[in-house]
């Protein structure tokens, strides 16, 4: 090739490059996918809930597929931690470092989120909550990194507090699982009741993976508390009477007013919309003498619908992409928090506002009891009473209300 | 006072049935074949899960009662006729890893086939609800676990010390090499014990489903506990097994009660003491 030749072409070349190289690498970057981490209790006693955020992964990643976010698709990368907190982080640093996700959601327990959040500032990327209830996410361990679109355990305890101001009920007994969750839980709710003139008459935290309730359902009933106040996740939810074989609950020993296990369905009853698991369980007579809640409930039946946990990765996912779309970025780690500080979300429930100051999602608080209804094969929630987000969520990075 | 004394007595023999249906198989196996069977807890969940699917597809619980503990000891004997059989002159470290690989595939097989959620057994019609104890209301099928623990404890104790079955496996667990000299098929004792061990497990699996669901990881939950017994109680015997259940039982429900905060801490602790001062346990024999 002579030099004229040769430098032709190569003007040639680079012409050809110069007009065509940044179309090809803007549509190579289009096809970059966002990338979402998800390092859930996929295994294990707590497995249903990784279970269920994963299927909300799965059907968002499918429903946005056409249009994608900012052109963009987005793609969910699954690992399991078992439930484990250590191998949380390990899970989770291995999406970061290899997988190069710049969001983190769908970890299930609190204990979890504590020690996977505690990372993200040195990762720099961002932790959505969607299930972890923990008070001190969005308190003593805040940061910038983190946000809650869920409500926290002392969010619940909150408005399982103001229903039951009004109920007749003044005694009640709380039961919580043994760790940050359920104690941060029962602690608020605590606090709550006695503030509304009520009583707590006792507490306790069985370990996490207590294969037999019957020793705290005999102090329950010895003290004589007429609703208790339960926070167990997972497996232990599941076998808590009344799952199992009727254990009276009822704090009056009534033995005669026939079913024995009309208690504990009635307790099944009652639940706090924000989380699939604060239940406050009546025992009062009164209650279990109603004819609809002494019907048993089938044992596949025993739990809200899996729904509760997808929502709860859907909205978190709707979100993000809403403030990506903002932030006209994915990749810039801190316009996106800058974005999604102080903005606004409309959900099914009502609507979400993602404070600045701690990054806790202020949305309505629900009072719902677990119904049965012919056109479904679970029980389904019915509102007993819905409670403004101003009413619900604390003080920022408090777990103190106003 | 008195009430709750007894209540919780109660509740320590419902646990103290479950966990000797679970550790005098994994004992047996040990003083028989010197095995330290990591996979006995997932012959307990295995026991579940299958009493599970029998109840689905018959509608009633009593025939899983009956079918699940054979048809789980059959799958314990395949086992070792298959596998451990060949290796009981290696070192122990092969049997240990060969038992925890054989857990990790089962438990691993239970999932594929029914997820990773609990699976309910309603406990029959006639268990369902609660009697009157004097003061106490009690349910009717924790009564009955405490009655199967102590039948089934009653049953093994008769075939080991009274019938000719229980002299050969005796004879063997005491010693193997002179019980073959004298005619005894010990390879056949040694594949008949494991797969009973193996059927205990699956009737407590079968058992405690109704209290507590069929789900992945109770094997490990109960294989831990059950070990504590076999320590406690002695390796080898099955009235330490019964002892050793007992104080386990009696250990978490009343820890549970009395002293919750301490309540994982006191079995370990008694574990501890056993190992300290009398480290083949109270009923096993020192070697």
């Amino acid at each position: 090739m002579r030099r004229r030749e040769f430098l032709t072409m190569a003007a040639v070349g680079g012409a050809v490059a110069g007009v065509g190289g940044p179309v090809f690498l803007r549509r190579a970057y289009a096809q970059t996918p966002i990338k979402i981490g998800m390092p859930a209790a996929l295994s294990g006693s707590n497995a249903q809930y990784g279970i269920q955020a994963r299927r909300a992964g799965e059907l968002f990643a499918k429903d946005i597929k056409a249009k994608g976010i900012l052109g963009r698709p987005v793609e969910f990368i699954y690992e399991d931690t078992g439930g484990d907190p250590a191998t949380a982080v390990r899970k989770a640093q291995k999406l970061v470092e290899k997988d190069g996700v710049k969001f983190l959601t769908g970890v299930a327990l609190s204990s979890e989120a504590l020690a996977v959040s505690a990372k993200c500032p040195e990762w720099k990327v961002v932790f959505m909550s969607t299930i972890n209830g923990a008070g001190s996410l969005t308190t003593k361990s805040f940061h910038r990194y983190f946000f809650r679109v869920n409500t926290s355990g002392p969010m619940g305890a909150r408005a399982v507090s103001l229903y039951l101001a009004e109920s007749p009920m003044k005694r009640f007994f709380g039961l919580g699982s043994d760790y940050a969750w359920g104690r941060d839980s029962v602690g608020s709710f605590s606090e709550q009741i006695t503030a509304a003139k009520k009583e707590v008459v006792g507490k306790d935290y069985p370990p996490v993976g207590t294969k037999d309730f019957a020793s705290y359902i005999a102090k329950i009933r010895q003290s004589k508390a007429e609703g208790v106040y339960l926070v167990l996740a997972g497996q232990d939810a599941t076998i808590f009477p009344p799952a199992g074989p009727p254990v009276r609950l009822d704090a009056r020993g009534e033995a005669d007013h026939g079913d024995p296990g009309a208690g504990e369905h009635e307790g099944r009853g009652r639940r706090h919309a924000g989380g699939d698991r604060q239940l406050a369980l009546s025992l009062h007579r009164r209650h279990a003498e109603e004819p609809r809640l002494r019907r048993p409930l089938s044992r596949d039946a025993r739990h809200l619908p899996g729904h509760v946990r997808r929502r709860d990765v859907r909205r978190a996912s709707e979100w993000l992409a809403q403030v990506i779309q903002k932030a006209g970025t994915a990749d810039d780690v801190e316009k996106v928090i800058d974005a999604w500080e102080d903005s606004s979300y409309e959900g099914l429930e009502g609507p979400f506002f993602m404070r600045k100051c701690d990054h806790q999602a202020v949305q309505p608080g629900f009072m719902v009891e677990a119904v049965k209804d012919p056109k479904y094969p679970h029980l389904i929630p019915k509102i007993l009473a819905t409670y403004p987000g101003d009413k619900v969520t604390p003080k920022c990075r408090t777990e103190e209300f106003s | 006072m008195l009430f709750n004394l007894i209540e919780q007595l109660l509740n320590a023999l419902v646990l103290a049935g479950l966990l000797f249906l679970v550790s005098a198989g994994l004992s047996l196996v040990f003083g028989i074949l010197r095995v330290v069977n990591f996979a006995h807890g997932v012959f307990y969940m295995l026991g579940a899960y299958l009493g599970y699917t029998t109840v689905a597809v018959s509608g009633w619980f009593w025939p899983a009662l009956l079918v699940v503990p054979p048809i789980v000891g059959l799958v314990g004997a395949l086992l070792e006729a298959s596998t451990l059989r060949f290796i009981y002159r290696r070192p122990p470290i092969y049997q240990l890893l060969l038992t925890f690989g054989f857990a990790l595939i089962l438990e691993e097989s239970v999932r594929v086939l029914y997820g990773n959620t609990a699976k309910g057994i309603e406990p029959p019609q006639l268990l369902q609800g609660a009697v009157a104890l004097g003061s106490i209301v009690y349910p009717r099928y924790r009564l009955f676990l405490v009655v199967l623990g102590l039948v089934v404890g009653g049953v093994v104790w008769l075939l080991l010390q009274k019938t000719r079955a229980g002299l050969v496996i005796r004879a063997v667990a005491q010693n193997s090499e002179m019980a073959d000299c004298l005619g005894a098929d010990v390879a056949r004792v040694r594949t008949l014990v494991f797969g009973a061990a193996c059927a205990l497990a699956g009737l407590g699996g079968v058992a405690a489903a109704p209290m507590t669901t069929a789900y992945l990881g109770m094997g490990i939950g109960v294989i831990v506990d059950a070990f504590v017994v076999v320590v406690i109680g002695g390796l080898g015997s099955i009235g330490g097994s019964m002892v050793g259940s007992l104080i386990v039982g009696a250990a978490q429900t009343w820890g549970a009660f009395y002293l919750p905060e301490t309540a994982m801490v006191i079995m370990y602790a008694v574990m501890g003491a056993i190992l300290v001062f009398r480290p083949w346990g109270l009923f096993g024999e020192e070697e």
